[in-house]
């Protein structure tokens, strides 16, 4: 019996107890699309298997179209696979999304506020929804604005900000909630480089409050900076999994990049 | 359903009214302009004067109700391009990753469009009797058409919603959502006498039973007059089956 059979067996409801070390498992995920808009169909997930250990930061890395975003999509819900399972928090996708829905955040590739409000009114409004209390809004707002040096721009209105201090917002209002589980989805695209680094460091302060980060990136140097573990994914297919270090040595490669080059032939850029 | 979401949610579509501009002008800017132009310019004239027999008033006191409908006709607008913007900046799928529910959604929507729809009624009114347009109406019609513009308001989220689903894009609502509020603009609102024809197009517009029971108010007829319960009846059942079909049609085909 596969491991895919066993979960499915167990009732599919919460199947990792609190002595489980997995927060993620995903076990032989497939996607395809097949709308009436696409003439062939499209295989953006092809049967992958990985899980995410709790605690953990974990990158999603390959280049764009490699299946990164199908997968996060899957895992918070906004899309259903096809074929296999996905787990996340011990709840099944497709069937106690509301649960897994209480124990996310979400940083999406769009950075997703309403710009007619400021900054404040935009995590407020989050925090809101998942129905967290007011004055701990606030006290985790003042902090989240304060690490990502937000807090002068916090009145202002979002459509007047960079698209650096977007994407810090973007981050801020997926953290509010204070999930055990982040889906961070290419979170420092079109940051400049000294933001990007500070974001880095915000990230990597995550690990000391125990979260677990699911990270997607096309920034070979951002896995390698933050990831304890990396999956490469490309035409929907895992190639590689295993700690960046790891992954060099058994290549025998200078970095991640190379090691995407020797496994598939191509750069993870040449997609981008 | 969780009180602290829908009032969120409510907080920001009302903050909208004051920091959207679309929303700001076709909500409270256009009906005040509309009152104050046409108050101002037929404020004084009577209608036997302009030709209508068997009529006794001042022709603004005639559109005042026309006016009223138009302007919560018009709330389609804003509902339209909101639901399209959130979906083209990703905010329907990011809402939609929290425990949110589409029905707290849609309620906030339902509960500040009515508030928005209050206002805006509220405001027409004040200036409309300032200027001499509601001569007739009794306190019980002025509640009466606080009703049913509230009523009315479900008609033209269902009307935004359908827009917001048609529509690829914000800029293609702000188009398309003028289908629907054309032909019941110009055939359905009251605002100047047309041939009775034109009746049978204008059964199947919700703003006719609208401007229709508004104009019987506003001219004091008697509320055991049949006609204007048959109105709101009619409005009732159209505001229904549009909200009902906008949320379906949204729902199905609109939040991708």
């Amino acid at each position: 019996m596969s491991k895919s059979e066993k979960l499915e067996g167990s009732n599919n409801e919460i199947i990792f107890g609190s002595d489980n070390p997995n927060a993620i498992e995903v076990i032989d995920l497939t996607k395809i699309f097949t709308g009436k808009k696409v003439i062939e169909e499209v295989r953006a997930v092809d049967g992958i298997s990985f899980s995410v250990n709790k605690g953990e930061i974990f990158g999603l890395l390959g280049p764009n179209g490699a299946g990164k975003t199908t997968t996060i999509n899957i895992l918070v819900g906004l899309l259903n696979q096809t074929e296999g399972n996905a787990f996340v928090g011990g709840y099944n996708v497709k069937k106690n999304l509301n649960k897994i829905k209480e124990l996310i955040g979400v940083c999406p590739q769009q950075a997703s506020v309403y710009q007619y409000l400021n900054a404040k009114e935009n995590i407020e409004l989050f925090g809101n929804l998942h129905l967290v209390k007011k004055e701990v809004i606030n006290e985790r707002m003042e902090k989240f604005l304060d690490l990502l040096g937000l807090t002068k721009a916090a009145n202002r209105s979002a459509k007047k900000y960079s698209g650096g201090m977007l994407r810090q917002l973007n981050l801020i209002v997926a953290l509010i909630s204070d999930p055990p589980i982040l889906f961070l989805d290419e979170p420092t695209v079109g940051m400049d480089a000294r933001v990007r680094r500070a974001t880095w460091e915000f990230i990597n302060s995550l690990k000391e409050t125990n979260k677990t980060v699911v990270l997607t990136t096309h920034y070979i140097e951002e896995a390698e900076a933050l990831c304890d573990r990396v999956a490469i994914i490309d035409f929907g297919k895992l190639v590689a999994l295993g700690p960046p270090k790891e992954l060099i040595e058994k290549h025998n490669t200078k970095d991640l990049e190379e090691v995407f080059l020797k496994i598939t032939g191509r750069r993870i850029m040449e997609g981008i | 359903m969780k009180r602290q979401r829908i009032f969120a949610f409510v907080k920001i579509q009302l903050k909208s009214l004051i920091k959207v501009p679309t929303a700001l002008f076709v909500i409270l800017i256009l009906p005040v302009a509309l009152i104050l132009i046409f108050g101002f310019a037929f404020g004084s004239i009577y209608v036997e004067d302009y030709g209508w027999t068997g009529q006794d008033g001042y022709l603004f006191e005639f559109m005042v109700p026309g006016f009223i409908a138009i302007s919560g006709l018009f709330m389609a607008i804003p509902v339209a391009l909101s639901f399209s913007e959130d979906r083209e900046q990703g905010m329907l799928k990011r809402i939609n990753t929290t425990p949110t529910t589409a029905a707290e959604f849609i309620v906030s929507h339902i509960i500040s469009n009515m508030f928005m729809a209050i206002i805006q009624v509220a405001i027409i009114f004040i200036l409309a009797f300032l200027i001499g347009g509601m001569r007739n109406i009794t306190p019980v019609g002025i509640l009466l058409s606080f009703v049913i513009m509230i009523i009315f308001t479900l008609s033209t989220i269902g009307f935004g919603l359908i827009t917001a689903t048609v529509s690829k894009s914000a800029k293609a609502a702000g188009g398309i959502v003028w289908i629907f509020l054309l032909p019941q603009q110009l055939l359905a609102s009251n605002l100047y006498p047309l041939p009775p024809e034109t009746q049978i197009v204008t059964m199947f517009m919700p703003l006719y039973y609208a401007s229709d029971s508004l104009s019987l108010l506003f001219f004091a007829v008697e509320l055991t007059n049949l006609r204007i319960w048959w109105d709101l009846l009619i409005l009732v059942a159209f505001s229904l089956v549009l909200i009902i079909a906008g949320i379906l049609l949204f729902k199905k085909y609109g939040r991708a």
